[in-house]
């Protein structure tokens, strides 16, 4: 088997937890906002 | 002491340009001339043409004509190609000049020459199909780099899709069609898409998919990978890339330069000096890229292009271009101003620009193959490129030649990235990235180069939530709609 399927094999799943959370609208909506300020406080570094 | 009347041409409107003229246009009085010189006659949102390469927006959905929007705001507009640089003139004109070729139909190729006091050449990438031979639509691989190529992809797909209806397994191979290619993210993202829909058309267990790259490891993206803090742990974007690779069985082809593409097999070597095909009923391989063929001359009409431009055909700015192995490279290597090395009036922006060097560590095959993906410039970056070049312009013209430029380096500027996965408001998703900086900067932060806090990547439908929404936003932005400008680069 090479490397890189080798790698791909043997790497972390997610949980049944995580898979629910990716499409959960509730939580994905919080995730909107939080991403969103995430990239905004982002975009604000470094040019002047 | 300012400029009373001056003309600034910008050559490209891509997001760059499109976003240098807009900005110098809405700071500077109606006295000053604005000038875009582009081939094109359409804008287009290229982050979106993924979706138009699996038959999930039209053409229409993601350019737009360029002439309506630049005559409103007072933009003059030539669709036309730039083909030389007269810096300091010619015998046959004393100003500063570009030579242009129309290929607007009314004015097909005939041919210009447009002065200007300032110049920013974002003249963005030329898709070089012709480094791999059978590489591309003209060859045996679909292209998303335009959106009529995307829609060719988008028809190459659904027939592979009906034919596995049919009950005929097929191969689908996605990646980059030369070990120097750069858009890794753009590769992941169609792979992703691409078997987001198969699934969906409910013929997965069909499609063997391939995802093949010049990355030396999965979730490279051309930035030498990231580091993200999660549950309380650093973790490796390579990790989180193999493990989407795992979730949605995905292969993957690593560290490979494609040699040769014939009618169903591409032919590539990889880092450890092997040779290898790869079979396939469908295949989207990016191009490299190479810098717009545009030359320069010296007043007196000698041929200066070396002078001005890298090999590649990107323009030297106030970049360190002295070579030196990767583990010399610095952050400070990275240009800040944009401005020419060679002429103070002239910048180059976005991918127009050439880098002092990979951002990635290189690798050189046995054979002596260069396999480095180039470093991306992707759209956030560019824009804030754009608007730099144009905020140095306009206090130069207002404060003189001597106003201090602006600064915007990769190495201290943040980028977010969202890469999709699959579309559809309910079930789609994409893996939304923050890095900072952009350019990693070992000196200040470390062994990760950058700042774990705001290096970021979270998988999910808020992913594709945003990525719809910034496609409406920039479009909004480019279209020049009221208070655009508030909406950020």
């Amino acid at each position: 088997m090479d490397e890189a399927k080798a790698n791909i094999a043997a790497s972390p799943l997610p949980t049944e937890q995580t898979l629910r959370r990716r499409k959960n609208l509730v939580f994905q909506a919080w995730r909107f906002a939080a991403l969103n300020l995430r990239m905004l406080t982002m975009i604000t570094k470094g040019s002047h | 002491m300012g400029c009373t009347v001056a003309r600034v041409v910008v050559l490209g409107a891509g997001i760059s340009g499109h976003t240098a003229a807009l900005h110098l246009r809405r700071l500077l009085g109606k006295a000053h001339e604005v000038v875009v010189v582009s081939p094109n006659s359409k804008w287009n949102w290229i982050p979106s043409n993924i979706w138009v390469g699996v038959g999930k927006m039209t053409t229409d959905q993601v350019t737009f004509p360029l002439a309506p929007i630049y005559k409103r705001k007072g933009i003059t507009f030539h669709q036309a190609l730039a083909t030389a640089l007269y810096p300091e003139g010619s015998p046959d004109m004393q100003s500063p000049h570009v030579s242009v070729k129309y290929t607007e139909p009314a004015r097909l190729n005939e041919t210009a020459n447009i002065s200007y006091d300032y110049l920013i050449n974002a003249t963005g990438p030329k898709l070089n199909f012709a480094a791999t031979p059978g590489l591309g639509p003209d060859g045996y691989t679909a292209s998303v780099c335009t959106a009529p190529h995307a829609t060719e992809a988008a028809a190459q797909l659904a027939g592979v899709i009906s034919k596995m209806k049919n009950g005929e397994r097929q191969r689908l191979v996605i990646g980059v069609g030369h070990g120097t290619c750069t858009c890794e993210g753009a590769a992941f993202e169609y792979t992703f898409n691409v078997e987001h829909e198969v699934r969906a058309a409910g013929v997965r267990d069909m499609a063997d998919i391939t995802y093949l790259t010049n990355e030396f490891e999965l979730g490279d993206f051309g930035v030498g990978g990231m580091t993200f803090s999660q549950s309380g742990f650093e973790t490796t974007s390579k990790l989180w890339t193999e493990s989407l690779f795992r979730e949605r069985g995905v292969n993957a082809v690593l560290g490979a330069h494609v040699e040769k593409i014939e009618p169903g097999v591409i032919n590539y070597e990889q880092v450890d000096g092997s040779k290898n095909q790869l079979g396939f009923d469908f295949a989207m391989l990016l191009p490299p890229f190479r810098g717009a063929d545009l030359q320069a001359f010296n007043a007196i009409g000698e041929d200066v292009t070396s002078e001005v431009f890298a090999p590649s055909g990107f323009m030297k700015v106030d970049a360190n271009y002295t070579a030196k192995p990767y583990e010399e490279w610095r952050a400070e290597d990275w240009p800040s101003t944009y401005e020419s090395s060679r002429f103070p009036n002239v910048f180059g922006v976005g991918i127009a620009f050439a880098p002092p060097h990979q951002i990635s560590r290189p690798r050189t095959s046995p054979n002596g193959t260069l396999i480095a993906p180039a470093p991306p410039r992707t759209g956030m970056p560019s824009g804030v490129m754009g608007k730099t070049a144009a905020l140095t312009i306009y206090d130069r013209i207002k404060m003189g030649p001597a106003a201090t430029a602006h600064r915007a380096s990769m190495a201290t500027m943040g980028a977010a990235c969202v890469a999709s996965a699959g579309t559809g408001l309910r079930h789609g998703s994409a893996a939304a990235m923050t890095m900072y900086p952009v350019v990693p900067d070992y000196q200040r932060f470390g062994s990760t180069g950058r700042s774990v806090k705001d290096t970021f990547g979270e998988i999910g439908l808020a992913g594709h939530w945003i990525k719809y929404m910034l496609h409406f936003a920039f479009i909004y932005k480019a279209k020049a709609r009221p208070l655009w400008y508030l909406i950020p680069e």
